[in-house]
């Protein structure tokens, strides 16, 4: 039970019972739970929604706090008196580094991953932000317009989806950022094309939100056309905009390690995930194990987590499922 | 209203144009036509359609299904999809203006602040994702420029003023928490807040039962006195019609057939097709018996016939009905209008047949 707004919410049917036990002239005021409610109580009980958002959230906390608590900075060189030329496996002492460090620059393979982790998810969720706000708009108007403005729109759409995307981001970064472009140049070529699925989705449920009788009520009453898509049909859009969001910060996160990987994505100097795994295509040659399996074991929890969160928003943004 | 001439062509309709003369007229629709484009061909929903409508009185438009009354209303909001919509003809005077020369923006002042709608379905005329407070107080910001505080206060008032209990409560509720008639009663709500000169309420009970339906009429007809709106009663029911409004205007296939005070027109009918509504409803006094229906069905809008549009189904339909279109005419001695070739000289044997089935429809009625 729970305080709110002076009146007693009783949650379950065993509380209300033993409160009406306790004061049998308890006056009780039920009240329902609206939708978000409801939705956050599905996501709650949901198993696999649990688990993938706890290891999401640890990501995010690893990648934001991460690099304030470790002792080396991202690009400075470990303090050995000894020009290491392989590099060391973990926990070799007297230098502790739990993951092992790289050859050459001698870095720390801890502190390459946690400042990679913190670097990838800034890039995927700012570009899916991005995309997701451009998506939505372009969507938005296609949708409840519909005729020829929705035409030309989707049109765009289609001739933009029908190249093949991922060579049109390693052109796009390499005609821009010369191979070594910063973090947001890629972040804005991902978030410029990542609109694109978004778009569609969004407009296919504003195809049918603007049948609703809501809809012709609004406009009775004199609201504008912006209005009634942005405030009144996007409110009722944002459970698969927000599922269709929480997957594309996964499928970026991939984007950028295979861009970066490949070698026409960020700065081969900033450590982010693909980088890191760039860095280590020789160094596993040469035994070197440590320094691609902990960042590629980033990347797949990473991934894996904001699946199973999606999954789970999936099921408990659907108004009809019963959990 | 004006005449008509025989033939079925509107361009030659339109006689008279400009704002009526008599101010008193609030609304007044003139030869309207409302044409669907789809892809087997053009649906004529409204074929010239004439009717007005006094300041603070009521009017209702009734017919079946398909015959085009939602269609008017939403001509006369101006809310239909265009295309497949085209508004061919016509004139809408509305308060001195002619809406459907107005620009998009001021019509959607006039909508909301001058007009309002109640629709047929409360359960979906309701946004799920927003407080009834919201809903309401939105028309409210939107028409009256009033903050939002004292929007939600008005809200409050309006609730009231629609018989709902406890609206401190009911304004931060969810349209899911609440039943039919209570959300029925917010749609009245939310039209009457804005102090509209014409609530347009399109079959605002059919979705209701029938203890509900008594009291939303009750409702609507005692805010309707109460605020000195005027209304426009669109639905199929002749009880309904009966119960709430003063004049009546039948419509069939795009035309209005018959128009009058109410209880002229459902005591003393002129056409066959209004005795034809009469004659299928339900009643006591038919007990046993088969109900009456009008034969046939509503004619294919790609298909119509070429004279009259009820010629095919009408009982009393000579060679004349299928030859030319007749028009909407004062019947001499009734303050009745009706689209019907019965009422001239020629018809004088059929005249007494019809009068005879009327009589015996309406007083087994009545009875």
């Amino acid at each position: 039970m729970v305080e709110s707004g002076g009146a007693r919410v009783v949650e379950t049917p065993e509380a209300l019972e033993e409160l009406l036990t306790a004061h049998p002239d308890y006056d009780v005021q039920l009240e329902s739970l609206n939708q978000r409610q409801l939705a956050w109580r599905r996501f709650k009980r949901h198993r696999m929604a649990r688990l993938g958002s706890s290891m999401f959230l640890t990501m995010v906390i690893i990648g934001i706090v991460g690099p304030q608590l470790l002792p080396f900075e991202k690009n400075s060189y470990v303090p050995s008196n000894q020009i290491v030329q392989i590099g060391r496996p973990p926990m070799v002492v007297p230098y502790f580094h739990p993951f092992g460090e790289t050859t050459q620059l001698q870095y720390d393979v801890l502190t390459l991953v946690v400042n990679g982790i913190g670097l990838s998810l800034l890039i995927s969720v700012c570009a899916t932000f991005i995309a997701t706000c451009i998506g939505t708009f372009v969507g938005g108007i296609a949708g409840y317009f519909g005729g020829w403005l929705d035409t030309i729109l989707m049109r765009i759409v289609d001739a933009l989806l029908a190249m093949p995307l991922i060579y049109l981001i390693l052109v796009a970064s390499e005609f821009i950022g010369h191979g070594a472009a910063s973090w947001f140049t890629v972040m804005l070529i991902f978030a410029l094309i990542g609109w694109l699925q978004t778009a569609r989705l969004v407009r296919s449920v504003m195809l049918s939100l603007r049948e609703e009788d809501y809809v012709d009520a609004a406009r009775v009453a004199g609201v504008s056309q912006m209005r009634i898509i942005f405030r009144h049909l996007l409110p009722n859009a944002l459970s698969p905009i927000i599922v269709a969001a929480t997957l594309s910060i996964a499928a970026f996160i991939t984007a950028e390690a295979f861009v970066s990987f490949v070698g026409y994505g960020i700065d081969p100097m900033t450590p982010t995930l693909g980088n890191i795994l760039n860095g280590a295509q020789e160094a596993i040659n040469a035994g070197n194990w440590w320094w691609a399996v902990f960042p590629g074991a980033a990347i797949v929890l990473i991934v894996l987590g904001i699946n199973f969160m999606g999954d789970g928003l999936q099921d408990a943004l659907d108004p009809r499922a019963k959990i | 209203m004006k005449q008509k001439p025989d033939q079925a062509d509107y361009q030659t309709g339109s006689t008279v144009s400009g704002p009526p003369t008599d101010p008193e007229i609030l609304l007044e629709v003139r030869d309207l036509h409302t044409y669907f484009h789809v892809m087997d061909g053009t649906v004529k929903a409204v074929d010239g359609v004439d009717f007005s409508l006094k300041r603070g009185e009521t009017l209702g438009i009734v017919g079946e299904s398909g015959c085009g009354k939602s269609v008017t209303a939403l001509t006369i909001m101006q809310l239909l999809d265009i295309p497949p919509g085209e508004i061919v003809s016509g004139e809408i005077w509305f308060d001195g203006r002619d809406l459907l020369s107005l620009p998009p923006e001021e019509m959607r002042h006039v909508r909301g602040a001058d007009i309002a709608m109640i629709f047929q379905e409360p359960m979906t005329s309701l946004n799920p994702v927003f407080t009834i407070g919201d809903q309401i107080s939105e028309a409210i910001i939107l028409h009256q420029h009033v903050g939002k505080k004292e929007a939600m206060a008005r809200a409050i008032d309006s609730l009231k003023a629609v018989g709902i209990n406890a609206p401190e409560r009911r304004v931060k509720q969810y349209p899911h928490e609440m039943s039919g008639g209570i959300r029925q009663r917010v749609m009245i709500a939310m039209a009457l807040s804005c102090n509209p000169k014409l609530v347009i309420a399109d079959e605002p009970t059919t979705a209701l039962d029938v203890t509900i339906q008594a009291q939303i009429l009750e409702l609507i007809k005692k805010l309707q006195v109460d605020t000195g709106a005027a209304l426009l009663l669109i639905t199929h029911d002749l009880a309904v019609v009966a119960e709430t409004v003063q004049n009546v205007a039948v419509m069939y296939a795009g035309r209005v057939v018959e128009a009058g005070p109410v209880e002229d027109v459902l005591l003393r009918p002129q056409h066959p097709y209004t005795l034809g509504l009469l004659n299928s409803i339900p009643a006591l006094h038919k007990r046993g018996r088969q109900l009456d229906v009008i034969k046939g069905v509503v004619p294919n809008p790609f298909r119509m016939p070429p004279g009259c549009k009820f010629a095919p189904r009408c009982p009393y339909a000579w060679d004349r009905c299928s030859q030319g279109e007749p028009s909407l005419v004062e019947i001499p001695g009734r303050k009745v209008l009706s689209r019907c070739y019965l009422h001239t000289f020629e018809a004088a044997s059929r005249r007494a047949d019809f009068d005879r089935a009327a009589v015996a429809t309406v007083s087994g009625g009545t009875r």
